[in-house]
């Protein structure tokens, strides 16, 4: 793998309860690189998430951002540290308008010119948000708000964007064009860290790929790789790799 | 209808408008709190009473001017509400989501102890100089009163719109209220949120407190709970964390409330409440205003605690406990025996409670209600000529049927609006027996109850009535343990731990939910009567909300679902206090630091729960 280690999480063991659902998790994220972390249901990618932002400590093992310990630190504090994140299903404040979500994804931020500066820097990455700044964000189509849950996660002027699944419930046109979306971020400098079940459409762009199976690390290895190996097509049909 | 029309009907509207904007005023702050916490705040009306002290303290101790005693009242209702925040609600952040709406009645118990003890238990007169005038309009007037009240309630509601709509805090509030693990997600920090959250509803219940006692020209140490009942009324009218919903439900209310005193009299006020509530909680549980796809309110079992294992009691210290217990009277301190009595009805109502509460899983604040009924039931039935063995049997008989009646609206109903549900139909028992003279002699109460005698064999002697008690315990502690350990006892945990998936294995939970409180409602009927026999007299207000908290207390002190575990914590909330006077002086406060210490440090109780 290229480029410096943006995120590393090392050795990473967590619980809810008694049900361990990480088993000495690891795995890297280079400077503007995009990482793609593929696992089915239940494997414990949500997860991973929660534990990179803060929202569950894990039991053992460390989160490091360029090198400092980030491990169960406050959300706001690792949100401020350069860690945005486009969540499951989206979520975004549907009652709210497009610009207060966006004005939300900087809600850490206190510097009012910079935000300004990159509120026009995201409108002009998404056109079609202009024109749809007071609209209700619960009000546009599935496209749409993805693009509102990214250019949310962009305000907060990340150097690492995690995304949780972001292509889940879109139709098959809207997933192209997300997954562009997502290659024209990162070529804005920012790193990807990119949950999916959908592994040939992510490995598409991204640059290496994780296999996550039961908490585990099944398999890694540069995109290109994955995207050749056959055990990757075993995987997403629930068997075992050998 | 010629006298209809010629009511003062303008005069009911404005009178409805300055009430139900005090009414919004409550309910705002609740509706806040509920959108970003998930919690109803029991504590809310006595933030109200608090308001209305220190707006006396200011406007008539310090002599200052309404605008600065406005302020002032604000300012202390934010510190006080954000410290009900920061001390009683933020520990208890990964408990389960009832916990904290327990932990509210606590600090309200609290608060209104404190009251007491600095201003006495009597209202006072909160009077407040405003300019003399009055304007005519057509046959009706409105007063500079009226107006002082709508212009402060216009005036908050404008402040309340311009932080949440046109500030950075304001904005995160909305947002955690739609989202709160989106929010966190944005790096919102969640208690910051609840503290102003707090804070706000705090200033506005304050001022709330300040203009009605402006307005009656009297402030009531007493009045929390029923302003609280209100407000909670108007939010559901509303639309529970619909803010701008919370106005107009408020007016809506006191609409209501006033053009129904106009019809049928004041002394019916409080059931409109009521009536409404259970409506709403019945046809349009998400509010007036909700949209078609509004989301619906995230269920909540009542489980409300992490279970731990009931602690078991081999059946050989069972024995020599109730042999001790048994023995208490050799002691020849009559005033322990009855202090114990006292303690074992209560062991009794408990009993009842945490069948519904622990093993049912349906947190019920009303439980008193069944209590009234029971005493009210055989008092009336031996005062009539039945002799009074009969007039327990058919007492308890009638609870046990109109406990399930009463409560069957409560069925379908979940997490906190089973308490909401339960507390509604309390209250209306209340009302019922308050406003229906004729059977239950209203607010005089019953005199002359018959002492306990069982077929000719007097019991009212102190050691003789404990034993019967105690006898009484025994049995249905025996009676219920046995019903627990059946298929029947089964069937209600399963409908606690998922009354969905319960159903979907062809449990009729409504069935069983009604044999619970068949059986609940027998038990604590028992006790309600007993007890009427042994004070030989009653009245509407025997058995009231601090009546509900206390056995609520008991049965969360047990474990809930714990029959062994009510018994002895009937035991020492109930005989404690009573044996240390100082303890029974000051006995809300003792009754709400043991439910907020109980729910932050033993939320399974003593003796586990099951
Ligand atoms: N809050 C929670 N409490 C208990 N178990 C959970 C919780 N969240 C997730 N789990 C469990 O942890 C495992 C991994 O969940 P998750 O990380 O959401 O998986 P994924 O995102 O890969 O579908 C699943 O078995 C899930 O049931
Ligand atoms: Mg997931």
């Amino acid at each position: 793998m290229t480029g410096k280690p943006l995120l590393v999480l090392d050795r990473i063991n967590s619980f809810y309860g008694p049900v361990q659902v990480h088993f000495d998790l690891s795995l890297t994220v280079p400077e503007k690189a995009i990482v793609c972390l593929l696992g089915g249901n239940a494997s414990g990618k949500s997860t991973t998430m929660k534990t990179i932002l803060g929202l569950k400590t894990p039991q053992s093992g460390h989160v490091l951002l360029e090198g400092r310990d980030i491990t169960g630190a406050p959300t706001a504090e690792i949100v401020r540290a350069g860690i945005s994140v486009v969540p499951e299903a989206r979520r975004l404040f549907g009652e709210m308008t497009v610009r207060e979500n966006l004005l939300m994804g900087a809600y850490v931020r206190a510097d009012k010119a910079a935000i300004a500066e990159d509120y026009d820097r995201v409108l002009e990455l998404f056109p079609r948000l202009r024109e749809r700044l007071r609209q209700k964000a619960g009000t546009m189509s599935g496209g749409e708000q993805q693009m509102v849950a990214m250019a949310r996660a962009l305000m907060g002027r990340p150097k690492l964007i995690c995304m949780d699944e972001p292509t889940m419930g879109l139709s098959p046109l809207f997933v192209d064009r997300v997954l562009e979306l997502i290659a024209t971020v990162n070529k804005t400098g920012v790193s990807v860290l990119m949950v999916e079940q959908n592994a040939s459409m992510a490995l598409r762009i991204a640059d290496y790929g994780y296999v996550l199976q039961s908490g585990r690390i099944a398999l890694e290895g540069p995109a290109r790789d994955l995207l050749a190996d056959p055990r990757i097509r075993t995987a997403y049909l629930g068997e075992t790799i050998e | 209808m010629e006298s209809l029309l010629s009511l003062p009907w303008f005069d009911f509207t404005i009178s409805g408008v300055v009430i139900g904007s005090i009414y919004a005023l409550m309910a705002v702050g609740l509706a806040l709190i509920f959108g970003v916490a998930n919690l109803i705040n029991f504590a809310h009306g006595s933030v109200f009473t608090v308001g209305s002290y220190i707006g006396w303290t200011c406007a008539v101790a310090l002599g200052l001017p309404l605008w600065a005693t406005v302020l002032v009242v604000a300012a202390a209702g934010g510190i006080v509400g954000a410290l009900i925040e920061l001390l009683a609600i933020r520990p208890l952040n990964h408990q389960s989501r009832i916990a904290p709406l327990l932990a509210t009645i606590g600090v309200g118990l609290i608060l209104d102890q404190i009251v007491h003890i600095i201003f006495g238990a009597n209202p006072r007169a909160l009077p407040v100089s405003l300019p003399n005038l009055r304007f005519s309009i057509g046959s009706g007037t409105i007063g500079a009163i009226d107006i002082t009240i709508f212009v402060t309630g216009v005036i908050s509601a404008l402040a309340l719109y311009l932080f949440l709509f046109h500030s950075k805090l304001g904005m995160a509030v909305r947002a955690t209220a739609q989202d709160g693990d989106a929010a966190r997600q944005m790096g919102v920090g969640i208690n910051a949120i609840n503290m102003t959250v707090f804070g706000i509803a705090g200033a506005l219940g304050a001022i709330a407190g300040l203009l009605v006692g402006i307005y009656y020209n009297s402030i009531d140490p007493n009045a929390s709970f029923e302003i609280m009942l209100k407000g909670m009324v108007a939010i559901v009218i509303g639309g529970m964390s619909n803010v701008p919903g919370a106005i107009g439900g408020g007016l809506i209310l006191g609409l209501i409330e006033s053009y129904g005193i106009a019809l049928f009299g004041a002394s019916y006020r409080d059931l409109f409440a009521f009536a409404v509530l259970l409506l709403m909680l019945l046809l349009r549980p998400n509010g007036l205003f909700a949209r078609a796809h509004a989301r619906e309110a995230e269920p909540m079992t009542g489980t409300f605690v992490t279970r731990a294992k009931p602690v078991r009691i081999p059946a050989w210290a069972l024995v020599a406990g109730a042999v001790l217990i048994a023995l208490v009277p050799a002691l020849g301190q009559p005033y322990l025996t009855q202090v114990m009595t006292n303690a074992l009805l209560y062991a009794l109502a408990a009993m009842s409670l945490t069948l519904v509460a622990g093993t049912l899983g349906l947190i019920s604040i009303g439980h008193a209600a069944l209590l009234a009924v029971g005493a009210y039931a055989s008092a009336l039935l031996t005062m009539a000529g039945l002799p009074v063995a009969l007039g327990l049997v058919l007492a308890a008989a009638i609870t046990a049927v109109l406990g399930a009646a009463l409560t069957y609206p409560a069925f379908r109903l979940r997490g906190h609006y089973v308490a909401i549900g339960t507390l509604a139909i309390g209250e209306i028992v209340a009302l019922v027996i308050l406003n229906w003279t004729s059977l239950t002699h209203g607010s005089m109460g019953l005199y002359g109850i018959p002492p306990l005698e069982l077929f000719g064999i007097p019991l009212f002697s102190t050691n003789a009535s404990y034993w019967f008690v105690l006898a009484l315990v025994i049995v249905f502690a025996l009676l219920q343990m046995r019903l627990l350990s059946s298929h029947l006892g089964r069937t209600w945990r399963a409908i606690r731990e998922d009354t969905i998936a319960a159903e979907t294995y062809g449990v009729a939970s409504n069935y069983y939910k009604g044999l619970a409180f068949g059986f609940a409602g027998f038990v604590a009927g028992i006790s309600g009567a007993v007890s009427a026999h042994q004070f030989s007299y009653i009245n509407y207000d025997t058995f009231n909300l601090l009546t509900s908290v206390l056995i609520l207390t008991i049965v969360i002190l047990g474990g809930l679902g714990n029959v062994t575990g009510a018994i002895v914590a009937a035991i020492i909330v109930a005989g404690l206090p009573e044996v240390f006077r100082t303890l029974a002086e000051y006995r809300m406060l003792f009754y709400g630091m043991a439910l907020l210490l109980l729910i932050r440090f033993r939320p399974q109780g003593l003796m586990g729960s099951d």
